[in-house]
């Protein structure tokens, strides 16, 4: 990093903590994409409900796995219900639903000693084993309905990540059994979901997947310390990229939005390349890097590219892509990083690891005499970028690793109505979980 | 787990020759067994007035570590995880020479943030042959024990010697490998085998 700026020009300040925490380590907590509540994955075996407006708990999902809750992701695109998938390290993957009727001015009414399921799913399928989990009496107001729709069965092993399609007809679902699973929502009111597609190229525990803004590709990260790009291609789904450069597990990719960054505000050259690479794709890894990766554009890919410049494997298909490092973001965390999160309105990117730190980082344009310096960055078709820490925090939570970060709508009464503010959240080993500001 | 035991004939350590804090002023309160031995030797008033209550009290909380700043050294790590018993032989890590003192090390996990308390316990062990399968549950069962036993600001980084096993990388990557870890605390089969590794330590 050439003159890393200093101070820092952004601030993180705590906002809230949500409350009450769990008693056990959280893995996640997953932002719903439209109401002001987040979903946290925890190792008692429960998805736990928060709202941002208040920052308490709303509610508490039991009963439907019988070990830790690693993952969960919302279903986007659904009106007037909320659909929520979680994956486990009972190997399965369960899907929830509840009616939308959370009110701004919700206070929950229990109190943190009655957080036990909805007694309807002690009768359920997704309690084949009652003996495991028995529901609590619900004597009191009871503002559960969560509903559990179905149990998706078929991974061998714990299931790491789930994620939807951007459209939410997918799912994604992988495990530590080597394999991503790829369910259809049928969406047919009977709650049916058909496997579409297993793939089993990865030569580890699959970490992590995430889905293209906007199109039917899935991203994948591994134990095997490579990033996969996987497409459908009449019918079947393969892998089309393999991306290697990280020298240790690959625990956390995300896909860039679709018009952030550096590359909107300017009208100079470059962007048509960008639109053609489409978006970037960043990685976190054990090897404690933070990299951003970016794909060959399409066209011209056989002109620019000499026969010394192909990579030495068969490419079948015309499917296959391209994906190059295009930069190792700087290099602050000291221990394994596990969760990186790229603003979709910001362009903001987040990392958070075992070492306890919050880095928060910002794409900059380099100047054009600094170009000219360097020729080597000049001869990318690209408007030259760099990447510059703006924010650390260290101990975000006391002594505790952090397992996981994500940008939010900010949505309490704080919060400026006249701007899209957003929040940074981040999930921790003693299983609390913080709300944090990022301001310039 | 293994029906056939893989090294029928360890080499065995003399009790006697394991190192201990014998001599040292700092006693290491986990061992109730060696203290009460002191003490018929030396007379109470060789101890500091509070020595019988800490030594009470550490008999009572089987885990012994409290939240009290408790000065944590390379002996009281051994004396911790020496106790457990191989998965093959009803012997000891220590008498069997997997762990060792001198490959026991503690070390400021951030060393750029001196106000930081966090603290990275790195033990090495060293299997009885190079091939052996249960490295990676001895690994399991050592890094269990330590994560019990110590304050969580301490991270626990259990490695294989180098050149002591033929798959060390592997069984290294596993064993560092926190949502692995996680999940295998939650493997019934493969916490009874621990369990029992680690009831011979009190």
């Amino acid at each position: 990093m050439p003159n890393p700026p200093t101070p820092p020009p952004y601030t993180l300040t705590p906002l809230a903590t949500l409350d009450p925490p769990s008693q056990e380590r959280t893995w996640q907590t997953a932002p719903h994409p439209r109401l002001p509540i987040v979903a946290t994955c925890c190792a008692d075996k429960t998805i736990r409900i928060y709202s941002l407006t208040n920052f308490r708990l709303l509610s508490t999902i039991t009963g439907g796995h019988k070990r830790s809750v690693r993952t969960a992701a919302w279903k986007p695109h659904v009106t007037g219900e909320s659909v929520l998938a979680s994956g486990s390290f009972d190997a399965t993957a369960g899907i929830w639903r509840r009616w939308d009727n959370y009110t701004s001015s919700h206070i929950p009414s229990q109190s943190p000693g009655n957080e036990d399921g909805d007694a309807a799913w002690g009768t359920s399928t997704s309690n084949p084993d009652p003996s495991e989990d028995i529901p609590a009496a619900n004597d009191d107001e009871d503002d559960e309905e969560w509903r559990f729709a179905v149990l998706l069965d078929g991974h061998d092993s714990e299931v790491k990540s789930v994620a939807w399609s951007a459209s939410g007809l997918l799912l994604a679902t992988c495990s530590r059994d080597k394999s991503i699973w790829i369910w259809e929502d049928l969406d047919d009111g009977d709650n049916n979901f058909e496997t579409v597609a297993v793939m089993q190229e990865h030569e580890g525990d699959v970490k992590c997947v995430a889905w293209h803004p906007a199109e039917e590709c899935l991203v994948s990260g591994s134990y095997d310390d490579t990033i996969r790009v996987w497409r459908e291609d009449l019918d079947d789904w393969g892998q089309v990229a393999c991306l290697r450069g990280h020298a240790g597990t690959v625990w956390g990719v995300e896909f860039e939005g679709l018009a952030v960054g550096v590359s909107s505000p300017s009208g100079e050259g470059g962007e048509e390349v960008r639109a053609l690479s489409g978006p970037r794709i960043i990685s976190c890894s054990d090897d404690r890097s933070v990299r951003v990766w970016r794909r060959q554009p399409k066209l011209g890919m056989t002109t620019e590219l000499g026969a010394g410049n192909m990579p030495s494997i068969i490419r079948p298909t015309g499917l296959d892509e391209l994906w190059e490092e295009e930069a190792v973001l700087p290099l602050v965390h000291d221990l394994a990083v596990y969760s990186v999160a790229w603003s979709r309105r910001t362009g903001l990117v987040a990392s958070v690891g075992a070492d306890g730190r919050v880095v928060v980082y910002e794409e900059r344009r380099v100047d054009d005499a600094q170009v000219k310096e360097d020729p080597e960055v000049s001869l990318s078709l690209l408007p030259p970028t760099e990447w510059v820490v703006v924010a650390v925090l260290n101990g975000a939570h006391g002594i505790y690793e952090i397992n996981h970060v994500a940008w939010a709508k900010r949505a309490d009464r704080g919060r400026d109505p006249s701007k899209e503010e957003e929040v940074l959240i981040t999930t921790a080993d003693d299983g609390s979980v913080k709300v944090w500001t990022v301001q310039q | 787990m293994a029906s056939e035991v893989q090294n029928s004939n360890p080499t065995i350590l003399n009790v006697a020759d394991l190192p201990t804090r014998l001599g040292s002023a700092t006693l290491s309160k986990a061992d109730t067994d060696r203290a009460e031995n002191l003490a018929s030797i030396f007379p109470p008033s060789a101890y500091s007035s509070d020595w019988p209550t800490a030594l009470h009290s550490s008999s009572d909380s089987s885990d012994g570590e409290e939240e009290r700043e408790e000065p944590i050294d390379e002996q009281e790590i051994y004396d911790l995880i020496s106790s457990i018993s191989d998965p093959e032989h009803p012997i000891s890590l220590g008498a069997l020479a997997v762990v060792s003192l001198p490959d026991i090390a503690i070390k400021p996990t951030l060393p750029d943030v001196p106000d930081s308390s966090l603290r990275t316990v790195s033990v090495l062990i060293t299997p009885t042959i190079t091939h052996c399968s249960l490295a990676t549950v001895i690994g399991l069962g050592v890094r269990v024990r330590l994560e019990q036993s110590l304050p969580p600001r301490f991270r626990v980084d259990v490695r294989i010697k180098e050149g002591s096993h033929s798959t060390a990388d592997e069984v290294n990557k596993q064993l560092a490998d926190k949502e692995r870890v996680a999940a295998a605390l939650e493997n019934g089969t493969l916490m009874g085998v621990i369990a029992k590794m680690l009831e011979t330590c009190r």
